[in-house]
């Protein structure tokens, strides 16, 4: 057997920071999965209304209702948007994409196929995100979970439990004070001004 | 050690958007350069530049060893008094380091000469463990290059599997990372070292370098805060320590109990100063190049060979500035920059070899001290600087 040489196995999905095509806008995820650090919160995702309903005790109906809206609405204020229909059919697969007309002009973006949700139970500080995924061969997402920024969750679209960090939405008490900021990077400023380009080079080497 | 021209993948422009590679075309100009790759044999990889990077490596730290505990030596690595315990007490307490990348001429055959080791904050990373090695996947699925074909990259590899070590053994249960403001570059390798952390399982977050804040916990001890007032334990700084230690926080980082990647005895090992102890340690060692200090000289301790070339470097500079190429009385060539009053050393001058009129230098990668792969940039000019292009490579 011989010895490679190099990394046997990277994650490609892990990798990925972006829809293979890219969207005219990228799409912005909240913050709710992106943080990192902090405790995790266990999250169920569901694709209609009704399956929230009925996976929880009567008196979640209202706040059910409420995360899907808004999770719709969050849907369209950050989901990835393409210029046109088969850029957006590419990634996502045939008839998975609307049209959507703004003041700024008229794009297609993928349908939302599921919102995950959180701390249901409590009205006051519940979470919710819009999901997608998609049906195209082309597309890293085919059949996973994935967030309006292109992270793609674990497993396939079965799975629909996660345990997902949520540390920054769960502002953690100050644990110190701050006297002073800026007390580095004054060597960078005084080395960026010479010579003559606009050159903004890095201080690696 | 061949250059063979090949065609670019036709939609690697689309892959680099889609896996987050921000900076292969800067200042206008292209830096990754998939138009051609560098093929080595194994041979040439293990023998000529495997072994020899860890041998260099352990000379490094044997160097380092004698510097920390030399008040003479830290005063010739021009580092601030203030500091040479701090570096001392890291050095005797073996604080982990992640990686380093030793800048090595090379030509196919031969010994490899060490030019200099960029152990603080080496950066082309992301290219180098992760951008090459998607490079030849991609190539060797479309059949452009055969199934059997390997390169020397077991970077990402090694450096998820370090940072788990490192967080475990400093019970690091959050790592911070930081860079400057304002360069793709540097923030695009920090994020990818997160990358590695979110890998190794270590939750991180970043702030940049400029945000950083001094204050103090509720046991009223200094701390390093990040913009939401939360204490930073431990840090990876794409910043280097000399600048650190000449700036308006260096004294609370004596204060602070922060754990720092890299840690504080690599402004030691970083420093172009160790080139000049190396020599005269392992004097006539085959992959080292004559070094001497620039005060020796002018004492008149040591006279150059006024017949060959020598290269005048500061001790602390980046990117290739400043740096002058003599002949007895007369500079054939000389970069502009802001460094070098913190004084100089001299190194004979051994040119990179020329491949299709560019000048190509080799960069070799350890993981603490594991060699893990190498990287190759091509420049126009003799001196590699921040316009060089960066090429892949095979083993075949």
């Amino acid at each position: 057997m011989t010895t490679r040489k190099r990394s046997t196995s990277i994650r490609l999905s892990r990798m990925r920071k972006r829809f293979a095509l890219k969207p005219l806008a990228l799409g912005v995820a909240s913050v709710f999965l992106s943080a990192c650090g902090g405790e995790r919160q266990d999250s169920v995702i569901y694709t209609t209304l009704d399956e929230c309903i009925e996976d929880n005790p009567a008196s979640a109906a209202a706040t059910c209702r409420a995360a899907y809206e808004e999770a719709l609405a969050e849907a369209t204020r950050t989901g990835p948007k393409f210029a046109t229909q088969p850029d957006c059919e590419h990634e996502f697969g045939s008839n998975q994409c609307r049209a959507v007309e703004t003041n700024t002009g008229s794009f297609f973006m993928p349908f939302m196929a599921g919102y995950m949700v959180s701390n249901l139970l409590s009205p006051s500080r519940y979470y919710y995100q819009p999901l997608y995924t998609s049906y195209s061969p082309y597309s890293p997402f085919r059949m996973r979970w994935a967030m309006a920024d292109g992270t793609v969750f674990d497993g396939d679209i079965r799975k629909r439990k996660y345990r997902v960090r949520s540390s920054t939405y769960d502002k953690k008490p100050t644990v110190s004070r701050t006297i002073k900021r800026g007390g580095f990077g004054s060597s960078v400023r005084a080395k960026s001004s010479w010579g003559s380009s606009s050159r903004k080079s890095g201080w690696g080497g | 050690m061949l250059r063979i021209p090949i065609a670019e993948r036709q939609n690697w422009r689309q892959r680099a958007t889609e896996f987050g590679f921000h900076f292969h075309t800067m200042y206008g100009e292209p830096y990754w350069d998939e138009s051609a790759y560098y093929q080595f044999t194994l041979a040439q990889i293990e023998n000529d530049i495997e072994d020899p990077t860890a041998e260099l490596h352990q000379m490094c730290l044997a160097a380092a060893e004698r510097a920390v505990s030399s008040e003479s030596l830290l005063k010739k690595f021009q580092i601030p008094e203030d500091f040479w315990s701090a570096i001392a007490e890291s050095w005797q307490r073996r604080d982990p380091s992640l990686y380093s990348r030793l800048d090595l001429v090379y030509n196919g055959s031969g010994p490899a000469k060490f030019l200099e080791n960029n152990a603080d904050t080496p950066t082309s990373l992301y290219e180098s463990g992760f951008w090459q090695w998607l490079w030849l996947e991609d190539n060797v699925d479309s059949g452009a290059l055969p199934r059997q074909a390997d390169q020397f990259n077991s970077l990402q590899e090694k450096l998820v599997n370090r940072i788990a070590t490192i967080a475990r053994a400093q019970g690091i249960e959050q790592l911070y990372f930081s860079c400057c403001k304002d360069t793709v570059e540097d923030r695009g390798t920090v994020q990818y070292l997160q990358d590695c952390a979110t890998e190794a399982g270590i939750a991180n977050r970043f702030v940049y370098i400029e945000d950083i804040g001094l204050g103090f916990d509720t046991d009223n001890m200094s701390v390093f805060t990040d913009l939401d007032d939360q204490r930073i334990d431990a840090c990876f700084k794409l910043y280097p320590w000399e600048f650190m230690q000449r700036e308006e926080f260096a004294e609370a980082i004596l204060k602070c109990q922060t754990h720092w990647l890299e840690p504080m005895w690599k402004s030691v090992l970083s420093n172009k100063a160790l080139l000049p102890l190396l020599w005269e340690m392992y004097p006539n060692h085959p992959n080292l190049l004559p070094a001497f200090f620039a005060e020796d000289i002018s004492r008149g301790k040591v006279s150059l060979d006024s017949t060959q070339r020598w290269v005048h470097k500061p001790i602390y500079s980046r990117e290739g500035a400043n740096i002058k190429i003599t002949e007895g009385d007369n500079t054939l060539l000389e970069t502009e920059g802001p460094y070098g009053e913190e004084g100089m050393i001299v190194q004979a001058y051994h040119a990179l070899p020329r491949y299709a009129d560019n000048h190509t230098l080799i960069g070799s990668w350890l993981v603490d001290d594991q060699p893990a792969g190498i990287s190759v940039r091509e420049d126009a000019s003799p001196i590699t600087q921040d316009l060089s292009r960066y090429i892949p490579h095979i083993i075949a």
